[in-house]
């Protein structure tokens, strides 16, 4: 289980954006008016727990948009943030957005598993980085000792929610980083985004016998490790499942 | 917890002994002590009523303002901490879909970065 002084670093107020920025931030979201995912049986408001009181602005033709204030962190590689300034692009035409990922704390939420609320969820595979959407995020003693012009106050143990993926403006990150990512935890970050966007999870045997009767009609090795090789099997109707087989 | 809820909870009154003092339905109450309802978005008299059946001053049932990003008339840190109170520590927990989608462990999350992206190509993730 990681730890603070392994998970975060103090910025500088003049430091150039990076991945890893952990920054206070005002996130839109679209929706149709009065829509409430994921669902009543989570929060009939339709609000993100980080910040019960939404800000909405009405579209026409039935649609709106939630503001929320929350702390996200940015998951925009560090090279695709310097890539046009390395590119010798001009700043007025720099592409100003951040994909950054909303940050949920302990205190602000009661999960649901998706059995239903009455199944326990530990945050101990949180904590392990085991679910592919999330990115574990260990509490902080004294916050001011990464950023000294900030109250000294815990922070609490939460997560970077990947299914909460959204752009922002440069500029707004700029205006309220907090601290960022420690390189060696970045790692950590691109192996969940690796895992969230293109690499689920081995295939269950259901979905294996699943497969019975389908043509194969793509298979990609994906990864080797030791004697076992990892592939990702394409089958004629269009589904897809990763199986690992062992070499012999 | 809002402060609604935490004077019933200091004074252990329940919804319904206050809501048939201020002439409001139990639900009305229970929905503003949990925050479902921010009490900032029914009507002062509503609020008020409450308030005279605690004997409280109105202000002392209003959440505090939370400071926008990048609220000009703060310092950064002043926003960046009154942030923290708020929202990581929000007072009102709220259900929220979990991302363990099984109890079972996960051979490829205990991998780590340099076993996992072998064979991939090098991603430098230590920008100086």
């Amino acid at each position: 289980m990681p730890v603070a002084a392994e998970v975060y670093r103090p910025i500088n107020v003049m430091d150039e954006l990076s991945s890893g920025d952990i920054a206070y931030l005002s996130l839109a979201r679209t929706r149709l008016a009065g829509e409430t995912p994921p669902g009543d049986e989570f929060d009939p408001a339709g609000r993100i727990p980080a910040y019960p009181r939404p800000a909405l602005v009405p579209l026409p033709h039935g649609r709106e948009v939630a503001i929320d204030a929350m702390f996200a962190l940015v998951v925009t590689h560090s090279c695709e943030i310097d890539r046009q300034r390395n590119l010798e692009v001009t700043a007025e035409h720099f592409d100003c957005r951040l994909t950054v990922a909303p940050i949920v704390s302990e205190p602000a939420v009661r999960l649901v598993a998706p059995g239903g609320e009455g199944r326990t969820v530990s945050w101990a595979a949180i904590e392990a980085n085991g679910p592919v959407a999330s990115l574990y995020l260990p509490p902080i003693d004294d916050v001011s000792t990464l950023a000294p012009d900030v109250d000294p106050l815990p922070w609490p143990r939460s997560f970077a929610d990947l299914r909460g993926l959204t752009t922002v403006s440069r500029g707004m990150v700029l205006a309220d980083r907090l601290c960022s990512l420690t390189p060696e935890y970045l790692v950590t970050l691109q192996r969940q985004l690796a895992r969230f966007f293109t690499w689920r999870d081995l295939a269950r045997h259901e979905l294996v016998e699943a497969l019975v009767g389908r043509r194969v009609v793509g298979a990609i090795p994906l990864n080797a490790r030791g004697d076992r090789l990892r592939v990702a099997l394409t089958a004629d109707d269009g589904s897809s499942v990763t199986v690992e087989v062992r070499a012999r | 917890m809002t402060r609604l809820a935490s004077i019933l909870e200091a004074r252990n009154i329940t919804y319904t002994a206050v809501a048939q003092h201020a002439r409001l339905q139990p639900r009305t109450v229970r929905q503003l002590a949990t925050g479902e309802t921010p009490i900032d978005n029914v009507a002062v008299g509503t609020v008020r009523r409450i308030a005279s059946a605690l004997s409280v001053p109105l202000a002392d049932l209003l959440e505090p303002d939370l400071p926008f990003p990048g609220d000009g008339s703060l310092s950064r840190g002043a926003r960046l901490s009154a942030a923290i109170r708020e929202v990581m520590w929000s007072a009102t927990p709220v259900p929220y879909p979990s991302p363990v989608e099984r109890d079972e462990p996960d051979e490829i999350a205990s991998l780590d970065g340099e076993d996992f992206f072998t064979d991939m190509p090098v991603i430098d993730a230590r920008r100086g």
